[in-house]
């Protein structure tokens, strides 16, 4: 037992120094990094900054254009399109956010499952993963979505089953690697219950790759949230998200262009900011995974 | 002699930056007469690869040429010519084989596509006439079952097979020069003997000159007329296949015979010269070889000598020997 | 070769298998009841009694996981809630536009990605290759129904160039409907496919038989199209199967966009409408694509790569 207490894990310095090496020297990063801050704040601080409140409609401003009393106009309810895109932000942030995390969860169960007791098991979980790795995330979330329906938490569910196929398929290759280092048999060979080889060993020495991904996905998390609630099939109005602004925009874009102009570019942003934030995230901690 | 085919003078090339470079060859000179077969032998890093890509003006983008000239019969200093000019002179002027068959041939392209490609871009041909020529071709660098061989890939084939392949290529419009960097290396020894006495057939039957490349002597001396050594970016010795052996004048040569297996010698240990070749752009001043000279003085360290003719055909870059010729004994 | 393709075709049969048994599983296992779904959840207790017994809800699931399987395999996905019309003649009529969209922007995207891959390859951290970084950066970040709507505004609503919706009748007016929804999604294909031919090209362009090629006296353009590319094609050819999944299912935000037929809007249509037998439709249909797609990209591969061929 004491041979297993000596085996080094992931140690918080090496956090630290890995946070300096994805910030140092990319203004890029900085500034993404300020981006999604900025955004979450906003999120956050929604109902004390949305100028008005985003589902209150008003007969005597339909389609009005920017000016100072709607600094970005209103739709054709007469909803402040400001305060929509500012409550927006909370749904995409969320999604993006939960999303990869549960399907993080979801796919190293599986990926760890497979891969550290082989076998049959291993054959169907590789089988599955697979065949659902073909298909490109946004068709299998319309095509899960097609099945349960919209609503907050069946979309959770549609973008975690969209990512974890990924999740499992890194899970599980990182889990064969690991199990071919010595420690790993050590703590077998001195007795240490597979539970906790896989808690205490396997899973925190295959933490970089699952988090580098969290970070990539919550991007597409947030463009897929956004795509499915376009769709119709995400954020069902009148709860307000980008994604659905852009929708009830393309219905009134005789009427006005903003909505769709200011949901997409929202949308736009974030993900570059965070997709910028995940690749220097990538490069800091595993140059090979792509 | 008359005019050389291949006269390489002063060669000057230069890594890294331009306040701090990493000189690689330095005022390289060598030639090579019509029919001639040449052998320029050194340890890794001693710059023989980059003076045969340097002849091809394949340098990679990075490298700088500072001074030099690269002549060949009948089209002047190549290094003048507008860099449009050399695929006119590549393949049908100089051809050149290369150390790994095993990557140096198109894995998606067949072995007929390849050699008939060769071809075609230097010669007007009909279809018919260029496949008789891919056979001609096979048949000549000894692949049997030419009209089938042609049709496989590379990867259907074994190493020494696939050098062949690269003779074919090399020599598919009777080029006036043939360079081959390190040829056998890559190859089984039962292989690179086969391969090594079909370079010998093919410049007999082509009287193709040849620039063979090697770190072993052994191999250079079976094919070659004559010897250049090169020493970390410095030609060292040249001399005729026959003086070299027996009458080396610098002491790296001298190391370089000790390390060749021979009949005599087999019974011994085999000789290895102490040290390693220096990295490039370590050595600032002397002579490169005298950290790991028996022979050295101090000059040797201070200043770098000249190539100093030694007897007939012979020169080398040793202030020692200038002063006291090596003796055959003092070989052995 | 026969060989192989033969073992990839059978291969196929047991994932379009294990596909149609997952659709099955999440249509009729998964929390939610399609009778619900479709009905609303304010329906009468009789009307979803007897939806369930028209679609045979009730019986055991096995038997219904048969019948599933009957009526997937021979095409017959039924009648439509809403219309009445036969779901299989729905699917064919609308099947047309989608093949026609994706088939347009994945040969706009392979034209496009291909030479700005290798432009940005040749040029590797010049400004060319910089440019290009930064258009694939936000061709990756753009989601392509925002892209398809500010399209829509600019050439349709307000230079008026184009059509607002449809997919119009005879052949240049099918192009002139086809060109912006196209365009959509061919821009985010070249941004994708140009970064995997600038990463393979620069993977290729240092290997020994480029050199090889260089010292036969071939010419650059013949290097670079002639020996490089072919090469660079085989990790672009799996690249190129997710890109046309992925310009199928983009195709769905896009017909939405463009106010378009096609099997994404017959989908998504039938979704909001909850018209539960088209549904299961064209999730089957689209899922038997993705394995259909991958199938031939497979035979692309042996096309390309002639050390696949002679296993």
């Amino acid at each position: 037992m004491a041979n297993s207490e000596a085996i080094p894990l992931p140690e918080a310095p090496r956090l630290r120094r890995l946070a300096g090496e994805v910030v140092a020297g990319r203004p890029a990063v900085i500034i993404s990094l300020a981006t999604v801050l900025v955004f979450a704040v906003i999120a956050i601080l929604a109902p004390w900054i949305a100028p008005r409140d985003p589902m209150a409609q008003s007969f005597i401003a339909i389609n009005a254009m920017p000016s100072s009393d709607y600094l970005l106009g209103t739709d054709q309810f007469g909803r402040d399109l400001l305060s929509r895109l500012i409550y927006g932000s909370r749904n995409s942030l969320i999604f993006g956010l939960l999303s990869p995390v549960f399907a993080a969860i979801a796919g190293t169960f599986l990926g760890v499952t497979a891969g550290y007791f082989g076998g049959w098991i291993d054959r169907v979980v590789t089988r599955i993963i697979d065949m659902l790795l073909a298909f490109p995330e946004l068709l299998l979330a319309i095509l899960v979505a097609a099945a349960l329906g919209g609503g907050f938490w069946n979309v959770v569910a549609v973008l975690t089953i969209a990512f974890t196929p990924g999740f499992a398929r890194v899970a599980r290759a990182s889990t064969l690697a690991v199990k071919q280092e010595p420690y790993i048999e050590a703590a077998i060979a001195s007795g240490v219950s597979t539970p906790v080889i896989i808690f205490r060993h396997v899973v925190p020495n295959i933490s970089a790759p699952i988090v580098v991904l969290m970070t990539l996905w919550s991007a597409s998390a947030i463009r897929l949230e956004a795509t499915l609630s376009f769709l119709g099939i995400g954020t069902q109005p009148p709860a307000p998200s980008w994604g659905n602004i852009i929708r009830e925009g393309l219905g009134n874009m005789f009427a006005t262009p903003w909505p769709i102009l200011t949901g997409g570019l929202a949308i736009t942003i974030v993900v570059l900011a965070i997709s910028t934030i995940g690749d220097a995230v990538r490069d800091a901690l595993d140059p090979e995974i792509k | 002699m008359a005019e050389p085919l291949l006269e390489i003078s002063d060669l000057t090339l230069e890594f890294g930056p331009i306040s701090n470079p990493v000189r690689v060859l330095n005022h390289v000179s060598l030639s090579v007469a019509a029919g001639e077969a040449v052998g320029l032998v050194g340890e890794s890093g001693s710059g023989k690869s980059m003076t045969s890509l340097a002849t091809m003006r394949l340098l990679p983008a990075s490298a700088r040429l500072t001074s030099g000239r690269i002549r060949l019969e009948g089209h002047g200093d190549l290094l003048a010519l507008p860099s449009d000019r050399m695929p006119e002179i590549r393949g049908r002027d100089i051809a050149m084989i290369f150390q790994e068959p095993m990557s140096s041939l198109n894995p998606v392209m067949t072995v007929e596509a390849q050699i008939a490609e060769a071809i075609m871009l230097h010669q007007q041909m009909s279809r018919e006439d260029r496949r008789a020529r891919v056979i001609e071709l096979l048949r000549l660098v000894g692949i049997p079952d030419p009209q089938a061989r042609m049709k496989a890939y590379p990867h259907q084939m074994s190493g020494g097979m696939r050098q062949r392949v690269m003779i074919a290529i090399a020599v598919a419009c009777n080029p006036r020069l043939l360079i081959a960097d390190e040829p056998t290396t890559a190859l089984d020894v039962t292989i690179q003997a086969q391969v090594l006495d079909l370079l010998r057939e093919v410049r007999q039957r082509l009287g193709t000159a040849v620039l063979m490349i090697s770190h072993d002597l052994g191999v250079i001396s079976e094919l070659c007329d004559r010897i250049v050594v090169m020493y970390a970016g410095h030609v060292v010795e040249t001399a005729t296949v026959d003086d070299l052996f027996d009458n080396p004048q610098h002491p790296y040569t001298r190391g370089l015979l000790r390390a060749v297996p021979s009949l005599e010698t087999s019974a011994r240990r085999l000789y290895q010269i102490p040290g390693s070749v220096p990295p490039p752009g370590t050595i600032k001043a002397g002579c490169p070889f005298a950290p790991r000279c028996e022979l050295k003085r101090d000059i040797c360290t201070r200043e770098m000598p000249a190539l100093t003719p030694r007897g007939r055909d012979q020169r080398a870059a040793c202030w020692v020997t200038a002063d006291t010729p090596m003796t055959a004994e003092a070989i052995a | 070769m026969t060989r192989y393709i033969l073992t990839r075709l059978l291969d196929a049969v047991p994932t379009m298998l294990l596909v149609l048994t997952l659709v099955f599983l999440a249509m009729r296992v998964l929390p939610g009841d399609p009778a619900l779904a479709a009905l609303g959840d304010g329906a009468q207790p009789e009307a979803i009694a007897q939806f369930r017994e028209r679609f045979g809800l009730n019986d055991p699931l096995w038997l219904q996981y048969l019948h599933f399987m009957r009526d997937m395999l021979t095409f017959d996905f039924g009648a439509s809630l809403m219309s009445g019309e036969r779901v299989a003649q729905l699917l064919v009529s609308n099947l047309g536009y989608t093949v026609e969209l994706t088939i347009a922007a994945v040969l706009l995207g392979i034209m496009g990605g291909i030479p700005l891959g290798v432009m940005a390859a040749l040029n590797r951290n010049r400004a060319p290759d910089a440019g290009f970084r930064v258009f694939s950066l936000l061709g990756y970040a753009i989601p392509d129904f925002y892209l398809g709507a500010v399209l829509l505004i600019v050439f349709s609503l307000s230079l008026g160039w184009f059509p607002i919706s449809g997919a119009g009748d005879g052949f240049a007016d099918r192009m002139h409907h086809l060109v912006l929804p196209a365009l959509t999604l061919a821009l985010l294909k070249v941004a994708f496919l140009g970064r995997l031919t600038r990463t393979a090209l620069l993977e290729v362009l240092g290997r020994d038989f480029v050199r090889t090629a260089r010292a036969k006296g071939a010419r650059e353009n013949r290097v670079i199209y002639r020996h490089a590319l072919r090469n660079a094609l085989l990790p672009l050819s799996t690249g190129l199967g997710l890109s046309i999944l992925s310009t199928l299912s983009g195709s769905v935000a896009v017909e939405l966009v463009f106010n378009r037929p096609g099997l994404g809007k017959l989908l998504i249509t039938a979704i909001t409408e909850r018209d539960y037998p088209i549904v299961q439709a064209g999730v089957v249909v689209f899922a038997a694509a993705v394995v259909v797609v991958n199938l031939l990209m497979e035979l692309v591969y042996v096309i390309i790569d002639p050390r696949i061929r002679v296993q």
